[in-house]
């Protein structure tokens, strides 16, 4: 860069980007220590994301760059009223990890405490800080966690609400939208839950961001695309991992895996053989003409072939006579009646079906759209007693704080090991000595059961034990 | 608008082209009758629920050779769109269904019983429930998740006003859901440069623009982050401008699209030619009145020479664009821009004075109304003043002391 006498090249955050105009055509990258500038012709300027503002800044700060840094629009926050819990020794550890780097990725299991951890992060960074949550319950969730432990009222970002504060809370769907509003006004990014981050357009959220500090909380930071790597440079290193097998026992419950065969109706026996014998019979006459038939084919069909369209009514029948079997009503009165007294948390695999046991025991149940107040109302019912039971689908699958339970129901459902690791976490929380109990209701010689399986392969669910009930 | 889940497209690798779904009187005449049935549906479906809705228009193209399921999804998306329904912002199921479950909570688990007389059944205790209540369990249960989406009820439909308005509307919808896959959009256009630019601008677009030898203005759309590397973030902005564009004529359309197999992309192409309907109006040919009398009093022909032509240029300087409402061209190779100043508000005289100062060393001649000369007089510019109207004459004498030749005019980014 052309360093002309002491004048100052400004450094401006645009738009999701830094941009520097004014200091020639000579590439930058040399002088910024390895930054990948762009030049941008529209603007006549050198570009490049905002997340490489961390990696600017030491030189900056250390009078080595003729820079005017314009970036910063972030400030030193002071916090209302600390109120943080008293750490666990394996949480005070996480926290002097994060601290000695201050930015990259630390993996604890759920019920281990990373809200925490991170609220400790929060209290002594104290700077501008914005919270991303994969969901808007736990947005709301860490709305609630910073009030009570900080003191402090944050903005929020999501559910339609657009309320930027110094501190704000947000979802990964919004953060990506609007990081290039405020990718410069946050010191401290904290991505909850961060294996949701690499995505193709959520990574925006960490790619347009300024914020020097960056920390990421996950149990699970695998993906099936393999993109975790990223992580290394959209947050920081992992810099601290409590594996499931040290809590086990130790700060979480100990556990069973209860496994519940049931069988269909024999009205919905029928009906699912003859749906199994359609799809069979039609794949068989497919294959017949062309060897590489598949699913992927029949769904390009659907287009012009009012037969492929029944083939996959049919599939979603079958799935939905599994998801819905009758059996599993029955199962759950036996089990309620089983554990009367004691509340109970119930895991299925649709709406449908939380609304089918809603209906048949008239207990709540939490849906993807339940708005706060009522979800509220029932997580602190179900504490406090004044509910048995809590019906819920897909929302309370990652992180949703939830009253202490010691036996949880799961009731069809995905086969994915991060969702059973979750579920799992969610009953493990620290309770006293008392044994948590997981049922698996699932159906036999259908679908369910290879999910089961495939769950089981997961080491959280070795001593499965199958019980008739 | 639709949203991906609505996307129905063909991805042609092959010739390289995306083909947005499209529904054509020749190809598919038979989904005129069937629109109208949609739209009867909808306009006669007051007080029903959603779902009810859904399966009513589904039922429609079960037998339908040619109709994927997107298709269906985004009628009813469309038509929902255009249709209120009872969101229960007051919280009355919530309500209800907190009501119901403390109730039943102390009968906590309700057994399965035949008979609604045993205590402790389900039957019974719903049966009490509603006494409870002051009114039946079968009422209680149609609004106990009334606010669920599938179960709104609709309250009005105030959509299209026509079958074929119906399926215009789904045609542009469905190249705007395409869009947001587009990584840069590519406009080349001919007229109506003020209002492409200004839908640009209003989905906060970037700009490239290039002037063709053959007169044509390349506009290239695209956001900050283009610059670093292929995004789709843009997308949804290339989606809202698409409508503003649609009312234009003259314009060509060319779009990068990122495709689901990696390092592959696609086109999409488009033109005014196309024939898809906007439902914006089109842009008007003038600014004000002065505007179009003074053309009309010029007429098509040469004055002295001088050609007069509507938005003839875009000026641009960096992000800052400027269309002057008349070229003027001389077969000499001259060239001057004018701007008639027609209204006045202190704020659109402040954008003006900018503008004009970006533009400063372009040759142009400016016509102001007499009661707002006090404030522009000082610029470094040709002032022409008028009062009711523009002299043609006039603008003339300014425009043959101003015009530059043709190669040192246009000031370029």
């Amino acid at each position: 860069m052309s360093v002309s006498g002491h004048r100052h090249v400004p450094l401006r955050f645009d738009a999701g980007t830094l941009l520097l105009k004014g200091a020639g055509k000579t590439n930058p990258n040399e002088a910024t220590g390895g930054i990948p500038w762009q030049w941008d012709p529209r603007v006549a300027a050198w570009r490049c994301d905002a997340r490489h503002y961390p990696d600017l800044a030491p030189a900056i700060l250390a009078g080595n760059l003729p820079l005017d840094d314009q970036v910063p629009a972030w400030q030193p926050i002071h916090w209302p009223q600390v109120n943080v819990r008293q750490l666990r020794p394996e949480q005070i550890k996480a926290v002097s990890a994060w601290l000695a780097a201050r930015r990259g990725c630390v993996i604890m299991p759920t019920g281990t405490g990373k809200t925490e951890v991170a609220l400790e992060i929060m209290r002594q960074t104290a700077v501008s800080t914005l919270v991303v949550a994969p969901v808007r319950d736990l947005m709301y969730q860490w709305h609630r966690r910073i009030l009570e432990s900080l003191g402090y009222d944050a903005g929020i970002v999501g559910d339609n609400t657009f309320r930027v504060q110094p501190v704000s809370v947000t979802t990964y769907d919004s953060a990506c939208i609007h990081m290039e509003k405020f990718g410069d006004r946050f010191g401290l990014i904290v991505f909850d839950e961060c294996h949701h981050l690499p995505g193709a357009m959520r990574r925006d959220a960490a790619a347009q961001s300024a914020a020097p500090f960056r920390l990421g909380l996950t149990a699970t930071p695998e993906r099936g695309d393999g993109r975790h790597v990223d992580l290394n440079w959209l947050i920081g290193p992992t810099l601290y991992e409590l594996p499931l097998s040290e809590v086990r026992g130790a700060s979480l419950a100990e556990y069973d895996v209860v496994r519940v065969p049931v069988h269909l109706s024999e009205e919905e026996q029928t009906r699912y053989d003859l749906l199994s014998r359609d799809l069979r019979d039609y794949f068989v006459k497919r294959t017949q003409d062309d060897k590489s038939f598949t699913w992927e084919k029949l769904c390009r069909e659907m287009m012009h072939s009012p037969e492929a369209r029944r083939m996959n009514r049919a599939f979603r029948a079958k799935v939905a006579i599994e998801d819905r079997a009758e059996e599993k009503l029955r199962i759950l009165e036996d089990l309620f009646r089983l554990h009367a007294g004691e509340p109970v948390l119930v895991f299925v695999g649709s709406n449908a079906m939380a609304r089918d046991v809603s209906v048949r025991f008239l207990v709540p149940c939490l849906l993807s759209h339940t708005r706060k107040e009522e979800r509220l109302d029932y997580l602190r019912g179900l504490e406090s007693g004044v509910y048995p039971v809590l019906v819920a689908n897909q929302v309370l699958d990652e992180g949703v704080d939830l009253p202490e339970v010691k036996t949880a129901i799961v009731i069809g459902g995905q086969a994915s090991t991060r969702q059973a690791r979750q579920r799992l976490g969610r009953i493990l929380r620290r309770s006293g000595n008392a044994r948590a109990v997981l049922y698996e209701v699932v159906c036999v010689e259908t679908g369910d059961e290879d999910r089961s399986r495939q769950r089981r392969s997961h080491d959280a669910y070795s001593g499965t034990r199958t019980r008739r009930i | 608008m639709l949203t991906r889940e609505h996307a129905l497209a063909e991805f042609d690798y092959r010739r390289g082209i995306v083909i947005p779904d499209r529904l054509t009187r020749a190809a598919h005449a038979h989904y005129i009758p069937l629109a109208e049935q949609m739209l009867r549906i909808y306009r006669e479906g007051t007080g029903r629920l959603r779902r009810d809705l859904h399966r009513q228009v589904d039922a429609l193209f079960e037998h339908e050779d040619d109709c994927p399921l997107r298709r269906v999804k985004a009628f009813c998306k469309l038509l929902d769109d255009a249709a209120e329904y009872d969101l229960d912002s007051s919280g009355k199921a919530a309500e209800l269904r907190q009501r119901v479950f403390r109730l039943a909570a102390p009968r906590h688990p309700l057994r399965r019983t035949r008979s609604d007389q045993i205590p402790g059944g389900e039957r019974t205790v719903k049966r009490e429930i509603g006494e409870e209540l002051q009114t039946t369990w079968s009422a209680i249960e149609a609004s106990l998740f009334s606010d669920v989406i599938e179960f709104q009820r609709m309250l009005t439909f105030t959509g299209y006003s026509s079958a074929s308005a119906f399926l215009s509307r789904y045609n542009v919808a469905q190249v705007q859901v395409a869009l947001f896959d587009a990584i840069q959009l590519t406009v080349w256009a001919r007229e109506d440069f003020k209002t492409i630019l200004r839908y640009a601008k209003l989905a906060r677009l970037m700009h490239s623009i290039l002037l063709l030898p053959d007169g044509t203005h390349q506009f290239r759309f695209d956001g900050p982050a283009s610059i670093l590397r292929e995004t789709r973030r843009y997308g949804s902005a290339f989606a809202r401008f698409l409508p503003g564009l649609l009312a234009c004529r003259n314009w060509k359309l060319h779009a990068v699209m990122s495709t689901p197999r990696a390092g592959w992309s696609l086109a999409l192409d488009l033109a005014d030619t196309d024939g898809l309907r906007s439902h914006v109006p089109p842009p008007s040919d003038f600014d004000s009145e002065i505007e179009e009398q003074f053309a009309d009093r010029w007429d098509s022909k040469p004055r002295d020479g001088w050609m007069l032509i509507r938005e003839g240029e875009v000026l641009h300087s960096g992000q800052k664009v400027f269309v002057p409402d008349f070229t003027l061209k001389h077969p000499d190779g001259r060239k001057a821009f004018l701007e008639i100043i027609g209204f006045w508000t202190p704020e659109y005289l402040a954008n003006k004075r900018e503008v004009l100062r970006t533009f400063a060393d372009v040759p142009i001649v400016l016509a102001v109304a007499n009661s707002v000369l006090h404030s522009l007089a000082d610029l470094p510019a040709n002032i022409v003043v008028y009062k009711t109207r523009l002299s043609v004459d006039e603008v003339l004498a300014a425009v043959a002391k101003t015009a530059a030749s043709l190669d040192s005019a246009a000031k370029s980014g």
